[in-house]
């Protein structure tokens, strides 16, 4: 079984989660409802169908999917929604000469800071993922598109990197309203776009270091959960149950 | 309603000020004139910061899901599925993501025009992601708007006014169909290219053939052991997409049960099929003889007679025509009958074909072998909406064929036009756009610049989805019988009129039996006189003292529903006792590839205006604002074809071109393409991309009226041009590989 809260050490450093995500590659269907969710709730930006060509599509979680064998004995694999892993130990973190990607001690998050960056782009490189997007340019969203901002989150402009946040608005909002009732945040009270929208739900969400939390009962019942490039350390929190 | 009347004094009126503090506030009918403020400037009944929430339903699609819409100052931010609903119990699909696109899309009308058929509805730019391009400024006032509309009810014999509206079953379908049965005028027509590819025609004639009795089948996939899918793609756009994934969903489940079995027997894989256990590539036109095949290996293993349906049908011959191994049948009917729970549905391409019903007999014959009906993981029959008496269902093909024709004749004079876009979604080959031209005045009621508007006389353009009242029944996807209901959650943007309001108005002024068949003040109170003769029925979600607060939880909660299982178990004494066809389908046209249209899973019909649909890559191929071929590598290899050359295809209807994506999970005899784009107008984004693959559909039909959509033969050349393809897998990891060069 797997342990979310302590991700193995290996590298030497030990890693305590607290917001993380399960995700159950047996539901996914690949409907994308996740990928348009997280759109909306994050004011991302759509490139267009030439930039989107050149890999510059803004997508802060996408759905991998992969063949395996050959006509007619031919497999999709498990669709395999991919997003910020929100490494304990992350490879984006250090490289950057501006620290607009920082580690939240508080949340035990990557955060973006987008006023600080530079658009080095050196975190998209080192990132094993690949979940990072650059604002390549100030893409038009003609009026009135405008009105649908979501008014918690920061709309980005050229130059700046962007990535899955865990939807740090909705975390802030909840924990804010705890806080004003004088108690902790209770499991399940708040969830990210994707998983609030996912007709499957694949997605779960909530404290990895809650043994009763929804995440953590998903994962002891299953037991068989993964997580992404391990062996390179970087301490991810979200596990995915292969399924099938 | 009176524009005076403030939301605070509506909450007293109702009566139920407590009830509506609560998150999913219900909104009196004043919320549909809250004003879009500045972010500084707090109405009255706002928080700083804080949300509004109302409760809806969304207009995407066909199948009524529950939408609680995220407001702040007036504006629409964020739509998430409504928990309370039980079709969709809080879930969403991409495109009920993506509606906030279209209320904010820069392309709507934007007020009543009247304009020349063939005029553009808004101006064209050099580049859409820059260029402004603006809509036509509305150039008419909405009382002569209303005035044109009652002049045409008037000038006209009622037997030559039509109405043809979308494929929702809501309050203006029976807005209207009050008005026909009033007055004489034609009986309103709901059609959507989403029940072409759907064969819901087909689906119900089945049942009826087999249980003597017609309505839509609901298939319990949560509950089953063993799915055997005959090209029904019931995680993509199939009849109820959000329920069924939630059926998916809860097949796989594999903590409190067995994890159940996936089958799919489809030419191409789509994404329903890429999450099958097994995948079958079934030649198209052999489904019937399959699963006939395998009900008479079920009955053999289990001894005894063989069933009359299943007597004729020799397995041996099944392997041979549909290219799956005899062993493969051997152990696929060794999985149906050793399985607790086999359910086995029908859908998708394997019904438009000649023998589209055929099919669909044959594989609820299986379920009967199976009997399943009534049973957890079986067959039932939809429930019923709770102001329905019967199943209506949508027009089928053939229906459309002969309204087309009437059109064509000039027997219909005035033709109405809203929800649905003919001139984009029905095969070209019925040539609706020709017909139109006899028809004296087309008035459409179109929210965005489709085609079937630029067609029209008039543009009396109707509210976005969200900034409107209504109903609408759920046809199916819901154990409960449900309506759901709808309200404006934020304000019109544009000088845009409810429908209903304009025909309210319209009848009026026509007088006579116009008037009285719709003696009502508004929308909101033709709604009333709907919807607040649920309060007394028993098992409700709620229930009040009195019509106003019945109206406010209705509101609050989005809809009624009752708590009971309103679905009915189809009568299946008779169901084997029945000779069934095992024939192949016939194929038109002279070429070597079977062409597969699909539905595309993130645009269907009408996304294609919204840009984050237009980006979401294609589950299966990842292509992202385009159409594309679907053929096998191998095929492609042989013809020397690589990936984004645009090849020609010819059917016995028509031309079109494409580039090509080699496909690995697909027939090499078969190629497919998705439905969604290839718009004439409908706005800068959906404009001039892609290309309609109904314009290769002739007319075919099966023997229930349904569109033969896949039963053809096309022929394939190359142009020798490429056009590339945007992607979404190329970029995995890789860099440079996009576009090519910039």
């Amino acid at each position: 079984m797997i342990d979310l809260k302590v991700t193995e050490i290996k590298m030497g450093e030990e890693h305590v989660g607290k917001w993380g995500m399960v995700i159950d590659q047996d539901m996914c269907t690949g409907c994308q409802a996740c990928v348009a969710a997280c759109a909306m709730e994050n004011n991302i930006t759509f490139v267009g169908e030439k930039d989107s060509g050149y890999g510059r599509s803004m997508h802060w979680i996408r759905i991998e999917r992969f063949w395996q064998g050959e006509y007619p004995e031919i497999k999709m694999t498990p669709n395999q929604p991919m997003m910020c892993q929100q490494c304990g130990s992350a490879t984006c973190e250090p490289v950057c000469p501006a620290f607009a990607t920082v580690h939240s001690q508080a949340e035990q998050l990557n955060l973006q800071v987008y006023n600080r960056c530079v658009g080095t782009r050196y975190c998209a490189n080192n990132c094993p993922y690949q979940v990072r997007s650059f604002n390549w340019r100030d893409y038009k969203r003609p009026e009135p598109l405008a009105n649908q901002f979501n008014p918690d989150v920061t709309v980005r402009r050229r130059g700046v990197m962007e990535k899955c946040t865990f939807c740090i608005q909705r975390i802030h909002k909840a924990e804010d309203k705890a806080k004003s009732e004088g108690r902790e945040v209770v499991d399940g009270e708040f969830t990210t776009a994707c998983a609030q929208a996912c007709p499957a739900t694949a997605i779960t969400f909530g404290r990895v270091d809650d043994p009763e939390s929804l995440v953590s009962q998903l994962a002891r019942r299953h037991g068989h959960g993964v997580k992404h490039l391990e062996e390179l350390g970087t301490l991810p929190n979200v596990t995915y149950f292969k399924g099938g | 309603m009176s524009d005076k009347f403030s939301r605070r004094d509506f909450l007293k009126l109702a009566g139920v000020g407590a009830a509506t503090t609560a998150v999913l506030t219900g909104c009196g009918p004043a919320s549909r004139y809250v004003k879009r403020e500045p972010y500084l400037q707090m109405p009255e009944y706002n928080y700083n910061g804080l949300s509004t929430f109302y409760a809806t339903t969304c207009r995407e699609c066909a199948a009524g899901c529950g939408l609680v819409v995220r407001t702040m100052q007036g504006r629409a931010l964020k739509t998430e599925g409504n928990a309370n609903n039980p079709l969709n119990l809080g879930k969403t699909c991409a495109r009920g993501q993506a509606t906030l696109h279209g209320l904010y899309n820069p392309n709507r009308v934007r007020g009543p025009i009247k304009h020349s058929r063939g005029d553009r509805l808004y101006e064209t730019a050099a580049d859409p992601f820059n260029d402004d391009f603006n809509d036509s400024e509305a150039n008419m006032n909405w009382d002569d708007a209303t005035q044109a509309v009652a002049d045409v009810l008037k000038k006209y014999q009622p037997g030559e006014i039509a109405f043809l509206l979308g494929m929702a079953p809501d309050h203006l379908f029976d807005l209207v169909a009050d008005l026909a049965s009033a007055t004489g005028i034609n009986a309103p027509v709901r059609f959507g290219a989403l029940s072409m590819f759907e064969s819901r025609a087909t689906l119900s004639q089945a049942a009826e053939n087999l249980f003597g009795e017609s309505g839509l089948p609901f298939f319990d996939v949560g509950g089953a052991q063993a799915v055997f899918s005959f090209g029904a793609n019931f995680l993509e756009t199939w009849l109820s997409p959000v329920s069924y994934t939630r059926g998916y969903a809860g097949l796989r489940q594999a903590l409190t049960k067995m994890r159940g079995t996936l089958v799919q027997f489809e030419s191409r894989m789509s994404s329903t099929a890429g999450k099958a256990d097994e995948w079958l590539p079934i030649r198209p036109g052999t489904e019937a003889m399959v699963a006939l095949a395998i009900g008479r290996l079920v009955s053999e293993k289990r001894g005894g007679t063989i069933p009359r349906a299943f007597a004729d049908v020799e397995p041996a011959d099944a392997a041979a025509a549909s290219g799956i191994a005899l062993e493969t049948l051997e152990h696929l009917a060794e999985t149906f009958a050793s399985s607790g729970a086999p359910l086995a549905i029908p859908g998708g391409a394997a019904l438009g074909q000649s023998n589209g019903l055929a099919v669909a007999e044959a594989v609820l014959a299986l379920n009967a072998l199976a009997d399943n009906f009534g049973k957890p993981g079986g067959v039932f029959f939809s429930a019923l909406a709770p102001n329905q008496a019967s199943y209506q269902r949508p027009a089928s093909a053939r229906e459309m064929q002969e309204f087309v024709q009437k059109m064509a004749d000039g027997k219909i004079k005035a033709l109405f036009v809203h929800g649905v876009n003919p001139a984009f979604e029905l095969p070209a080959s019925l040539d609706f756009k020709n017909a139109l031209k006899n028809v004296e005045q087309v008035i459409s009621f179109a929210t965005f610049p489709d085609e079937t508007a630029v067609e029209a006389d008039y543009v009396f353009p109707d509210h976005h989805g969200l900034e409107s009242w209504g109903y609408q029944r759920v046809t199916t996807g819901s154990a409960q019988p449900v309506l759901s209901g709808a309200q404006p959650v934020v304000s019109p943007y544009y000088d845009t009129r409810a429908t209903a309001d304009v025909l309210i108005t319209a009848a009026q002024l026509a007088g006579g039996n116009f008037a009285s068949a719709l003696p009502f003040k508004d929308e909101v109170e033709f709604i009333k006189s709907k919807v607040s003769n649920l309060m007394g029925e028993a098992d409700g979600y709620f229930s009040a003292p009195d019509a106003d607060t019945f109206m406010a939880y209705f509101q609050q909660y989005g809809g009624w529903w009752k708590t009971s299982d309103g679905r009915s178990t189809p009568n299946s004494a008779e169901a084997l006792n029945r000779d069934l066809s095992g024939a192949e389908s016939e194929f038109t046209g002279a070429g070597e590839f079977f062409f597969i249209p699909f539905v595309s899973p993130t645009l269907a019909e009408a996304g294609a205006n919204k840009p984050w649909l237009q980006e979401l890559p294609d589950p299966t191929t990842t292509v992202m604002w385009n159409t594309w071929v679907e053929m096998n590598p191998a095929t492609a290899l042989e013809l020397g074809i690589e990936d984004d050359d645009v090849i020609r295809i010819t059917s016995d209807a028509g031309v079109l071109e494409a580039p090509v994506y080699r496909y690995p999970a697909i027939r090499p005899d078969t190629i497919a393409m998705p439905f969604g784009q290839g718009h004439t107008a409908y706005g800068r984004y959906a404009e001039n991309r892609g290309v309609n693959p109904v314009d290769l559909i002739g007319q075919h039909f099966n023997e229930a009226g349904d569109l033969a959509f896949a039963g053809m033969k096309v022929k394939i050349e190359k142009t020798g041009r490429k056009q590339l393809l945007s992607r979404l897998e190329s970029i995995m990891g890789v860099y440079g590989v996009g576009l090519g060069q910039e």
